[in-house]
């Protein structure tokens, strides 16, 4: 194959940084009519030839958010396709709209990162985790899991573009946070966990693991459809040829990562994705991360630390783990950490109330706290006013009951061969007492959700690079500041 | 779905009828008139051998998995059904298959490594660019509409084992019909699960000659293709209510020895197995016939004629370069 490629960043007219991605438009009809001129005369089995250019088929509204991974912006289908040159592909059954069709789709489109950054950007190979990506995203259909529209290899770079959601849990959750605080609606906070859920279910039963459950990864259309996004660390958990913890050691963001992962475990399992839930669930409810710990950096061995902040934190709440509770626990690597979390805890904390239990779980609650912790949420709304009663003077959330808390001890169970399945958890009481679970979970509330911001001077989409923000250090409150913008 | 081959692309989207996959090629054809004069190929099943081999060689030289290389083959046909091979350099093709299947199939292998040993087989094809495998990956991912993940018979064939009471000699047998079955069409014509029940029924009525047909003996082939037809019409007629699944199975002349009648027995387990079951009969008529014919196809397979063909458009047209 030729390397001649017409298309590289530096070749056409406003070639470099000026060339803005709002205004490519133009920019893309010259360089398309120069390219034509190119082809005709060329030997078409020349270097590769995109099938279809992501500014011809959409139209870039701004720019959402960046991580390692790359960057998100915010589109919209072309509908008036006078250009005649975005061609369905029937084969993938993806493509979002007939070119004439009237209604132009919101898509959010996903631009992966180069290997490397500069003006010469150069085929390094794809990595393993964007084929991971892009492979499992093409195959799942699922109305709880998000859709992707199409993948558009161009300029060397990737576009998975994907249905855009205007919401997602983390925006959602730091909106009731506002003055006046107010607990979300249980209707809402039952919806939400029962789609949440059966996405997780769809994936679990399709030998998928998500690894990165958070409230920033699960979006919420403004028709109030739950969607489970970012597969970016998912896998396939069916057939392994190496063990899922080779490759890539630190995995889930640290709030929401399963007691067996801190311990060091080997294994991965659907489980520590329910644990991820569990922790969500609690979030819906308190508002704010119900285990907040403070990651260890990795050293400069690289070497990966004992995360001993965040599993003192699920400690104080739920206990330290036992051997009868959870039989497997002796056999973590890192068991012998809890000794140590124990004696810190002993060291540092008054233990007035429970200098009457074993030494090893002295600091902690002996048994679980959870109950308490859950029903205090409950009744307290978060300190909420008068915004938290329900019709009768009831703080809202106490219509949860009994059954809400069993939900979430179910899931935040240490053991991970005990904790809930995501199939149990849809069959679970939870779901099947008082009003039916509607799939819309903002029926019936009269609160409007801020809208998704989508920043407008920074939306070069070909030259921009930014340094990553640390995927898993990612702090959840990114939605109090503007979106981080850096520039070049 | 990732282990949902119902829901799956591949079940969507790269499934076809024998008459969509020859229209399709001789669309390819048809559209590129010129250089398919200027250079003639030999026939699609000796490409289809000749490229095996080649992925092969290649394999061997990095040590991948079975599984990977199964991903690898799977690529090669799929974008050759989008892309006219006098396009493109196929041995540039055969390389990135591997290197993309490797990574999908969660056995990365370096690109350097990757472009190092195909330099090593295919020294005029292959420079030592590494862009030049990653440009031809962005091709080959685009052609298959990113939908990268391969369900293989290889795991029906494990599931199976212990049903038709295989012993490692049948498995083997059958793993090297399902190694063999990537030089057909059957990949796009016929579910795994299909494929992997056809190469152990060849297994069954095929050893104790025990040798891949086609490799030495046409003759066993024959008779293999015989009575695996008997047994699936019998197994056909017992599903319709025609007939008792445990009569008679028409027997090859040798039915003498002790593990002949054995295998009879097994056969016969089979038919009733499938006389029971949803599997589409018909499609595993026409798939071991497919095979069958493949093996005798296989016999007329002539190594150099073909790789001077395919060496002949690349150089012409510096596809190499």
């Amino acid at each position: 194959m030729n390397p001649t490629n017409p298309s590289t960043a530096a070749s056409g007219p406003g070639s470099g940084k000026t060339a803005s991605f709002l205004n490519a438009r133009a920019y893309q009809t010259v360089k398309r009519g120069v390219m034509a001129t190119f082809e005709d005369g060329r030997d078409q089995s020349a270097g590769y030839q995109p099938k279809a250019r992501v500014t011809e088929r959409y139209r870039i509204i701004g720019f959402i958010s960046s991580g390692t991974y790359g960057r998100v912006y915010k589109a919209v289908s072309r509908t008036s396709n006078s250009e005649g040159i975005a061609v369905v592909r029937t084969s993938s059954g993806l493509t979002p709209t007939s070119n004439s069709g009237p209604a132009p789709i919101e898509v959010a489109i996903k631009k992966f990162k180069p290997d490397k950054e500069g003006e010469q950007v150069s085929y390094t190979g794809i990595s393993q985790s964007a084929i991971r990506e892009m492979s499992l995203c093409s195959e799942l259909r699922h109305p709880n899991v998000i859709r992707l529209v199409e993948i558009i290899l161009e300029d060397k770079c990737i576009f998975m573009v994907f249905e855009y959601a205007e919401h997602d849990l983390l925006q959602i959750i730091h909106h009731h946070t506002q003055q006046p605080r107010h607990p979300i609606p249980p209707a809402t906070v039952k919806s939400i966990m029962f789609q949440l859920l059966n996405g997780c279910q769809y994936l679990h039963t399709n030998w998928v693991l998500h690894r990165d459950l958070k409230p920033a990864n699960i979006m919420v259309t403004s028709g109030g459809e739950v969607k489970i996004g970012d597969l970016g660390l998912a896998r396939r958990f069916d057939k392994p040829l190496h063990s899922l913890f080779s490759g890539d050691k630190v995995v889930v963001t640290i709030w929401y990562r399963a007691p067996e992962l801190i311990l060091g475990s080997y294994h991965y399992t659907p489980a520590i994705d329910m644990w991820a839930v569990g922790c969500i669930f609690a979030e819906l409810l308190s508002l704010r991360p119900i285990f907040k710990g403070e990651e260890a950096k990795m050293d400069s061995k690289k070497t990966v630390p004992f995360q001993r902040n965040q599993m003192h934190k699920i400690a104080e709440i739920v206990g330290l783990p036992t051997k009868d509770r959870w039989p497997l626990l002796p056999s973590m690597p890192e068991y012998s950490q809890l000794n140590t979390l124990s004696t810190m805890q002993h060291n540092t904390h008054s233990h007035h109330h429970h200098h009457h239990q074993n030494p090893p779980n002295r600091g902690y609650p002996p048994s679980s706290h959870l109950e308490k912790w859950y029903y205090n949420t409950i009744n307290n709304n978060s300190g909420a006013g008068s915004a938290a009663s329900g019709p009768n003077g009831q703080p809202a959330l106490q219509s949860l009951g009994a059954e809400g808390y069993r939900l979430l001890a179910g899931l935040l169970e240490y053991d991970p061969e005990k904790r809930l399945t995501a199939a149990q958890s849809l069959q679970h009481e939870f779901f099947s007492t008082g009003d039916r679970v509607s799939s819309n979970c903002f029926e019936g509330i009269k609160v409007e959700y801020p809208h998704r911001r989508v920043s407008q001077d920074d939306n070069d989409i070909r030259t921009s690079s930014l340094p990553g923000t640390k995927r898993s250090g990612l702090p959840d409150d990114t939605l109090l500041r503007p979106a981080k913008r850096m520039k070049e | 779905m990732s282990a949902n081959y119902w829901e799956s692309t591949q079940k969507r989207y790269w499934l076809f009828t024998k008459d969509e996959l020859a229209l399709m090629r001789q669309k390819l054809e048809d559209e590129n008139p010129e250089i398919v004069r200027m250079f003639p190929l030999p026939q699609p099943r000796h490409l289809a051998i000749y490229f095996n081999q080649q992925l092969l060689r290649l394999g061997k030289r990095l040590t991948i998995r079975q599984q990977a290389m199964a991903t690898a083959q799977v690529y090669l046909k799929r974008f050759y059904t989008r892309v006219e091979i006098r396009r493109t350099n196929p041995y540039l093709v055969i390389t990135t298959a591997i290197y993309l299947a490797c990574k999908m199939e969660e056995s990365p292998q370096h690109i350097r490594l990757i472009v190092t040993e195909a330099r090593q087989l295919w020294q005029d094809f292959i420079g030592l660019d590494t862009s030049k495998i990653g440009e031809c990956e962005f091709f080959l991912i685009s052609e298959m509409s990113s939908q990268l993940i391969v369900y293989q018979p290889y795991r029906s064939l494990l599931a199976l084992r212990n049903e038709f009471a295989l012993v490692d000699e049948d498995v083997q047998l059958a793993k090297s019909i399902i190694n063999d079955h990537y030089m057909t069409d059957l990949p796009f014509l016929c579910s795994p699960h299909t494929v992997a029940l056809v190469a152990i029924l060849l297994a069954l009525v095929l050893r104790p000659n025990s040798s891949v047909p086609g490799q030495n003996s046409s003759g066993a082939a024959a008779a293999g293709l015989a009575a695996a037809q008997a047994a699936l019409s019998q197994a056909h007629s017992a599903r319709s209510g025609q007939g008792g699944i445990l009569a008679e199975i028409p027997s090859t002349p040798e039915v003498k020895e002790r593990h002949q009648e054995n295998r009879i027995t097994r056969v016969q387990h089979f038919a009733a197995w499938l006389a029971e079951s949803d599997v589409d009969i018909a499609a595993m008529v026409d798939a071991t016939q497919e095979i069958i014919s493949f093996y005798e196809c296989y016999e007329q397979y002539n190594d150099k004629f073909t790789r001077e063909q395919i060496n002949r458009f690349v150089k012409a047209r510096n596809l190499d370069k």
